[in-house]
């Protein structure tokens, strides 16, 4: 039992929720995204934004309409754990943290083991980008809050997107900024309710780009990739499910295009970073 | 909205090697110039030499001690063997959380290093400017007061009143005239 904070009631009823008459929920059958105006490689529409929490060195806001989180980065600064060696690199700590509310059901507060694997996955996908030789003896810190999360995917794009803004607002010297991008392969048609039909289940995967939540159940496969757009290398790819290797090459380019487009919104982001600091001066 | 020309962010290109020189806030990597902060480009030149690219942080980033930096520094603890600081300016620029650093008793003084005491040269509380020489180990960097202007420069006599320097290794108190021993700075 959390005895530190205040428990919900011990006894609670789901609210009741009303759908209209002529509901239906999405099924990749419809062979449109759940989102009906969007195409297959259509992402959602960025917000970001920097320095909205003021007490960090460097933040970031992403917004990717449902899925929404903030990211705040710390340091550099001096390592001060007992019984660190001396390293002439800098150390990069991630840390991502699911808001209670953000998920359908109902996150704790205690990390689990889902928030360690993500921040593994972030520290290792922002680590070839920033010149950490040329902080020695000092330490970065990252903390990513998701304050709603839409999409497995999508949410662990949008981390890697926002902590890079982030550490460039913090002005920690980098090699490029690192777009994150994911997508899903979605068996779409009419090849889920015959799946005896052999010719329907040879059709390959569509690779939807961004994929939400309600797209995810029913994903067969899906890939994060962490990319540096001007350098055109990739840090990080993350691919998890079964899919053909033709598939899994193409969503990787898909990817690389999409993040060629983050990468103009980090891009403006940075620069409004600029024109702000020069009206307050 | 106007968004100023020279601005630019990490990752984008600036120029070629041939073109300019790396200067600060940018790195080069297979013959071209990339800014590796966010900033404003400046390009400075000099005689006979390449163009340099700087790029101007907008956000600057905490300062941090390095090698042959001049630290101003708070004595927080003596012992025989070193006087434990806490380095609070980097060469004039604040750092946002103070960095330990140590004063080992053959960094006091140049000349006659066998004869330092630490207890003689600093006391807890003691502001110093110091160099830093190295590094040092895992958690503190080694700093160094062998110069005529590096030492005490502002502390409190057991009295309570400000010291006032006397010699290069005496400081009087203002309150009780009592004379302590200090690694004195030679005023600037």
């Amino acid at each position: 039992m959390d005895r530190k904070r205040v428990p919900g009631p011990e006894l609670s009823v789901a609210p009741l929720v009303e759908y209209p008459s002529d509901f239906k929920r999405w099924t990749p059958l419809d062979e449109i995204r759940h989102d009906p105006k969007r195409q297959p490689e259509d992402m959602r529409p960025i917000y970001l934004k920097t320095g909205l929490i003021s007490q960090a060195n460097g933040s970031a806001y992403i917004e990717l309409e449902k899925t929404k989180l903030a990211c705040g980065v710390y340091g550099p600064r001096p390592v001060k754990k007992v019984g660190q060696v001396f390293s002439g690199k800098g150390v990069l700590y991630c840390e991502i943290k699911f808001a209670t509310f953000s998920c359908a059901k109902r996150r704790t507060n205690i990390r689990d083991p889902q928030e360690r694997e993500l921040s593994q996955i972030l520290s290792q996908a922002l680590s070839p980008a920033i010149q950490l030789d040329k902080l020695p003896k000092s330490a970065i810190d990252i903390y990513i809050t998701v304050l709603e999360s839409d999409g497995w995917g999508s949410c662990v794009a949008a981390a890697i997107t926002a902590a890079s803004v982030a550490l460039a607002h913090a002005g920690i010297e980098m090699l490029d900024l690192v777009a994150g991008c994911s997508a899903a392969y979605i068996q779409t048609g009419p090849s889920i309710s015959s799946s005896k039909d052999s010719i329907a289940a040879s059709r390959p995967p569509q690779i939807f780009m961004d994929a939400d939540l309600e797209e995810e159940k029913y994903e067969q496969g899906a890939i994060v990739l962490a990319y540096m757009p001007s350098l055109n290398e990739v840090t990080h790819v993350l691919q998890s499910g079964k899919a053909e290797g033709s598939i899994i090459s193409q969503s990787v380019e898909h990817c690389m295009e999409a993040c060629n487009k983050i990468y103009a919104v980090m891009h403006h982001a940075l620069l409004e970073s600029i024109n702000d600091n020069k009206e307050a001066l | 909205m106007a968004l100023v020309a020279d601005a630019v962010v990490p990752g984008q290109r600036l120029g070629h090697v041939q073109e300019f020189n790396a200067g600060v806030g940018t790195y080069s990597r297979q013959d071209f110039i990339y800014a590796s902060v966010v900033g404003l480009k400046k390009i400075t030149i000099e005689n006979n030499e390449l163009p340099t690219m700087t790029v101007e942080r907008e956000n600057t980033q905490s300062a941090m001690p390095d090698i042959d930096a001049i630290v101003t520094c708070k004595v927080v603890r003596v012992n025989p063997r070193f006087a434990a600081v806490n380095i609070m300016v980097v060469d004039g620029k604040p750092c946002t959380d103070d960095f330990q650093g140590i004063i080992r008793v053959q960094d006091v003084r140049a000349t006659e290093k066998d004869k330092v005491k630490i207890y003689n040269s600093f006391r807890p509380g003691d502001i110093v400017r110091a160099q830093v020489i190295s590094l040092g180990d895992a958690r503190s960097y080694y700093l160094s007061t062998a110069a005529n202007e590096l030492g005490v420069i502002f502390g409190t006599s057991v009295a309570g009143g400000s010291l006032v320097p006397i010699s290069w290794q005496e400081m009087q108190c203002t309150k009780t005239k009592v004379i302590e021993l200090r690694k004195c700075a030679k005023p600037m």
